[in-house]
Order: structure tokens, then C-alpha cells, then sequence
């Protein structure tokens, strides 16, 4: 069988996010800014990944920052460290840290998500031969990535990962850590690729301090109407997928 | 309709000393009973880094192997990943020749171009690139191998005249192919006179309407080598057992094993947006049956596994759609013993292969 995640969950229980229930709403959210580079990274995140999962081979991590021009509680951006893997034979994104440019961002993005959203600061910046996006957290840089020399791709020639986070969440009479899925549509109006760059990585505030960035893999900054949606699948974070998923609706 | 089986030799965690070994020379026994069963052709891949999946990063010498040990099966090297980083085309022709010499004449190439990042990136290989370079290779290949004296200066390859030796050993040289995963593939083999090596499985609708326009296309080809290959080939799972039930049920979960494990492929779409590669190829199909609705014990449309009636039947519908080959993987993580693969292979050839032959004998009497 594949390898599976070794992530161990009690020195995490006490920061994950905990979900008010399992009922949240979907939210629309048109014209978001996409911009996301992919890279390869070592072996020893095998210890990030929950045990639920199985690493990607190679292992390799996404950074994605989004602006959302619009949505239920106003404009705001969201930046996320995945470590991309396998939820039994489907890639997934496993969000290891994620950054919200809004208090309302944050707590909704925790409380109907599961994301492990904190408040900071986000910029994405459009220049002649790059799109770079800046994020900080409590006045200190911790990203610096960007998408060089844009070209013009199909919109159809990207493919989102769905994303699980991990949270602490009601399901029946139980409260417990659980991967919940986040399983966004994507309408693309415009897309670009190119090389991409990463800079500042304060690896901690990620969560990540094991992960090292090793081989580049790929840029791309999309203009889509997309959304943030009902939630449709909860796992058992220990158990392989293949056994604890349950389907809520 | 001839039968053949197809290798990517897959094994299983935790990896010892001997696991290795113990695949390969299970497959080489399955080969040689194969060979006296009657079966006609034996393919192995060409795969690199796929960890579990498939363990076949040279399949010449897998395929020398077979063909040291065999006497009339013949041997099926591919695909051959047609991207320069992976191969120079000059070795693909002098380790083809050789193959083919060594076999008796024996060899069919199979041509592609990978479709993994865990591959593509492993050999720095640029993945916009790769079609460019597959359609230049197996237009110099058949020169190369058939030309006394052969020079080029292409794209992605050149050299000066030379005389590349040795030369194949079949007049004027192997049957050619090409792998065909993607939808309109197949279109690309018709175009250049290449048969389709398909390598998805089941949808009797899907492949009638692909395998017709194939059949439409290459009637107009301009053909790369020395004769048109037109001919659709396919590959399915084989487990034959006396039980119709446990022959269902055990081949699933040689299939459902083997699903899961290519479902685990990071492809090159995943990660890196390119038009050359449009689509996933066949690993959606895939993961919902690796853990989908279809992921029961009961065999898909079209699978070889179960009872020899059911078998028969499921080959009868492929012949009937316009498929000339059907390739089987065996196993997949050994989860079906080795016993007992070579018993389903027995069986197959004593209460299946005949069903065909009758078939074969009344085509060639028709003609």
C-alpha cells in the first residue's frame, strides 16, 4: 500500500479550528484573483501529513493567495499553505496554515471551514513581467511568492486541487479533530502561467517547519467566479480514508 | 483476436531484498506458460519513479528475458518514452535492433511520452514539449532502422551520417504503436499509420465510437514506417476462475489494488498547466472505480474476470466493437498468488482461447 501521513494530532488539538456545525452555508464569491505556485518538498513532511492520507509522490506543496472582490462579509484575501496528497485515490490539498486579511475572514473561514485562518496582512501586485503577492503576519513578512513571466493559458488548462482542512467538529453526539473537505467550483474568465518564485517562506508560521521548498513546479493566476460551498464529506483523521469517510450530504 | 499480456510490475510495500526479484521472476514464469498456452505477444512499459506501480525502467532486458526463454510469443516493448531526456533515439534504434534479433524477429515497439510530473520532472524533461518530440522520433525511427547510411537534423535531435547497426531483423522492420490513454490519441496513431496500443479499460459505447474513427482515419494516413500497423489493441485484467463468483470477486480486488495504486500518479496536469496535456488521461476512470460506486466485487463492463463463460462474453463484445488485441495484466501488489495466477491463465487458454480460434479460423476461410 501507499504510505500514509504521520501526523501527530496532540500537539496540534489545542489550535485547530473548531466548527460551529456541519451545516455552513455556501457562499458565492465572482471574480477572484487566483494566484498559486507549486513546488516540490521533502520527505519529512510525511510527519504534517495526517494519517488519514497518503503523500504525493513526490511530496510537493501549493501556496495560494486569493483575492475575493466580493463576498457575504465584503471583500478580503486569503493566503494557504497546502501539502498536497492523496485522500484514498483523490489529490488533495491538506491546509497546513492558512493567513485572512479580515477579522470577519477569519472567524468565518475557522468557525464554517475548518481552515486554520489567523489575521494578517495580504497584497497581491500586478507588474509588467510578474504577479507577486506579499503576506504578513503581525507587522512581519512570511511570504514573498510570485507568478514570472505570465503567459496566457486556457482556463481549462488549470486544475484546482480540492482542499481538507483539519478541525475540531461536531458529528452527531461527538466533538473531535476531523478532515472536512473544501471542494470549491472554479469559472474561469482568465488565466495565466509562468515561473514561479518563491522568496520570504517563514516556514513556522505556517505551521510547516519541517518543509523545505526544493524544486520548482509551476505558477498560474486565474480570474474565476468560484465559491466557498456546502460541506459534503467529513474523514476520520486517523483511520484511511477508504474507511472514514462519511458523506453528509 | 490474439491475446497478450502486459507488464507494468507492480510491487508492494515493504520493499525487501527479494520482493523485487520475486515479481520479476513471477512474471517471467507467467510469461513461459503463457508461451505454451498459445498466447501471442507480451508487452512491458517503460516506467520511471512510479514507487509500487510499477517497478519497469527497462523493459528491453525484462523483454530479452522473455524472449531468451520463450519460442513463439513476441515481445512488445512499450511504451518507449519518445522524449530525449528519457532516450536518444539512437539507443531506442540499436536496443530495438538488437531486441529484435535476439527474439528472432519477434519484437513489436510501442511509442509515448510519458504522463506523469513524477517522471517528466525526474529527467528534467520540459512537459510542453514532449508531443513535439514523440512525433519526431517515430518518424526517425523506422529511417533508422531500415537506412543503410541515416543523418538528421531536427528540433529536438541531430546527428551526421552514420550507419546505425545492428538493423532490425523483421522485413522492413517491427509493427508499430502508440499508447493511448487520452481521447484522440488514437487519431494521432491513425495519422501516421501506428496502431492503437490502448491502455484504458471497459466502456464498450466509448471505444466502438474511438476504434470506428480510427479505423475511418487511417484509411487516409500518410505512414511513418514502411507499411500501415491497423490495428486497435486494448488491455484488461485477467483473472479466470471456475467459480464465476470468486473469479469476480478475486479479480476485483487485483483490479481495485491496481487502481488504487495508479490513482496515486501525481500526472503532469496535476500540477503544471499545459495544453499538451488536455486531459487526465484515464486516471478519473480510475479513481471513481478505485473507490467510486463500480469499486464492488462485481466485474465492470468489459473486465476479464470471473467464470470462463463471462469471460468469453466480455471478449466476444470486444471483438465485436473492432478490437484486434486485448492485453492483460495479471496481477497487481501479488495480491492474487502466483498459483493461482498461472492456474487462471491455464484455464483461460483451455475453456477461452478456443471460442476465438473458431473465430480466427472462419475470418481466414471468409477471406
Amino acid at each position: 500500500m501507499p504510505l500514509y501521513g504521520q501526523l501527530e494530532l496532540a500537539p496540534i488539538a489545542a489550535r485547530l479550528a473548531r466548527l460551529r456545525d456541519l451545516d455552513t452555508e455556501a457562499w458565492s464569491l465572482p471574480r477572484a484573483e487566483i494566484l498559486q505556485l507549486a513546488c516540490e518538498v521533502g520527505d519529512e513532511t510525511r510527519d504534517l501529513l495526517p494519517r488519514a492520507m497518503h503523500p504525493a509522490v513526490p511530496p510537493y506543496a501549493t501556496w495560494v493567495v486569493v483575492s475575493y472582490p466580493e463576498s457575504p462579509i465584503g471583500p478580503f484575501k486569503l493566503a494557504q499553505l497546502r501539502l498536497m496528497g492523496r485522500a484514498g485515490a483523490h489529490p488533495r490539498g491538506y491546509v497546513l496554515g492558512a493567513i485572512a486579511s479580515t477579522p470577519a475572514a477569519v472567524t468565518a473561514l475557522r468557525e464554517r471551514w475548518g481552515f486554520p485562518a489567523e489575521l494578517g496582512a495580504i497584497a497581491i501586485r500586478r507588474y509588467h513581467d510578474r504577479v507577486m503577492a506579499e503576506v504578513a503576519r503581525e507587522g512581519q513578512p512570511i511570504l514573498e511568492a510570485a507568478l514570472v513571466d505570465p503567459e496566457l493559458i486556457s482556463g481549462a488548462d488549470i486544475q484546482y486541487i480540492h482542499s481538507v482542512t483539519l478541525a475540531t467538529a461536531p458529528d452527531g453526539e461527538s466533538t473531535a479533530p476531523r478532515l472536512v473537505q473544501v471542494d470549491p467550483h472554479y469559472v474561469f474568465h482568465k488565466a495565466e502561467r509562468g515561473r514561479p518564485a518563491l522568496g520570504r517562506f517563514d516556514r513556522p508560521a505556517w505551521n510547516a517547519a519541517c518543509l523545505s521548498p526544493l524544486h520548482p513546479m509551476s505558477a498560474s493566476f486565474a480570474t474565476c467566479d468560484t465559491d466557498l460551498p456546502r460541506i459534503r464529506f467529513v474523514m476520520d483523521v486517523e483511520l484511511p480514508v477508504i474507511q472514514g469517510t462519511r458523506r453528509i450530504r | 483476436m490474439k491475446f497478450g499480456l502486459f507488464y507494468e510490475l507492480s510491487v508492494p510495500r515493504p520493499w525487501t531484498r527479494e520482493s523485487e526479484r520475486t515479481v520479476y521472476d513471477n512474471a517471467l514464469a507467467q510469461v513461459r506458460l503463457a508461451d505454451e498456452l498459445g498466447f501471442d505477444q507480451v508487452w512491458a512499459v517503460e516506467h520511471h519513479f512510479l514507487e509500487e506501480y510499477s517497478h519497469c525502467p527497462a523493459p528491453e532486458l525484462f523483454l530479452t528475458a522473455c524472449a531468451m526463454t520463450t519460442a513463439r510469443i513476441r515481445v512488445g516493448h512499450g511504451i518507449i518514452v519518445c522524449v530525449p531526456e528519457f532516450n536518444h533515439p539512437i539507443k531506442i534504434a540499436e536496443r530495438t535492433a538488437v531486441l529484435d534479433i535476439l527474439s528472432g524477429g519477434r519484437l513489436e515497439v510501442g511509442t509515448g511520452r510519458s504522463a506523469t510530473w513524477t517522471e517528466l520532472a525526474g529527467f528534467g524533461a520540459d512537459p510542453d514539449s514532449t508531443k513535439k518530440s514523440w512525433d519526431e522520433f517515430v518518424r526517425c525511427l523506422p529511417r533508422m532502422w531500415t537506412q543503410e547510411k541515416y543523418a538528421y537534423d531536427g528540433e529536438f535531435w541531430s546527428m551526421p551520417s552514420r550507419t546505425i547497426i545492428p538493423k532490425v531483423y523483421q522485413r522492413p522492420h517491427p509493427p508499430m504503436w502508440v499508447a493511448v490513454t487520452s481521447p484522440g490519441t488514437e487519431l494521432d496513431a491513425a495519422d501516421r499509420g501506428l496502431g492503437s496500443l490502448g491502455l484504458t479499460f471497459g466502456q464498450f459505447a466509448e471505444q466502438e465510437k474511438r476504434i470506428a474513427e480510427y479505423r475511418r482515419r487511417i484509411q487516409l494516413c500518410t505512414p511513418v514506417g514502411e507499411f500501415v500497423n491497423d490495428q486497435v489493441s486494448t488491455v484488461n485484467f485477467l483473472y479466470c476462475h471456475e467459480d464465476d463468483a470468486t473469479g469476480q470477486k478475486r479479480g476485483r480486488q487485483m483490479a481495485n489494488a491496481f487502481n488504487y495504486l495508479a490513482s496515486q500518479l501525481s500526472s503532469v496536469r496535476e500540477v503544471y498547466p499545459a495544453k499538451s496535456y488536455p486531459s487526465l488521461g484515464l486516471l478519473p476512470q480510475l479513481r471513481r472505480q478505485a473507490t467510486g460506486p463500480d469499486a464492488g466485487e462485481q466485474a465492470g463492463e468489459g473486465l476479464a474476470l470471473g467464470g470462463p463463460e463471462r469471460i468469453t462474453r466480455a471478449l466476444k463484445r470486444w471483438e465485436a466493437v473492432g478490437v484486434d488485441r486485448v492485453n492483460f495484466l495479471l496481477n497487481a501488489m501479488e495480491v492474487i498468488p502466483q498459483a493461482e495466477v498461472l492456474e487462471s491463465l491455464r484455464l483461460f487458454a483451455r475453456e477461452v482461447m478456443p471460442a476465438f480460434a473458431e473465430t480466427k479460423a472462419a475470418t481466414a476461410g471468409a477471406a
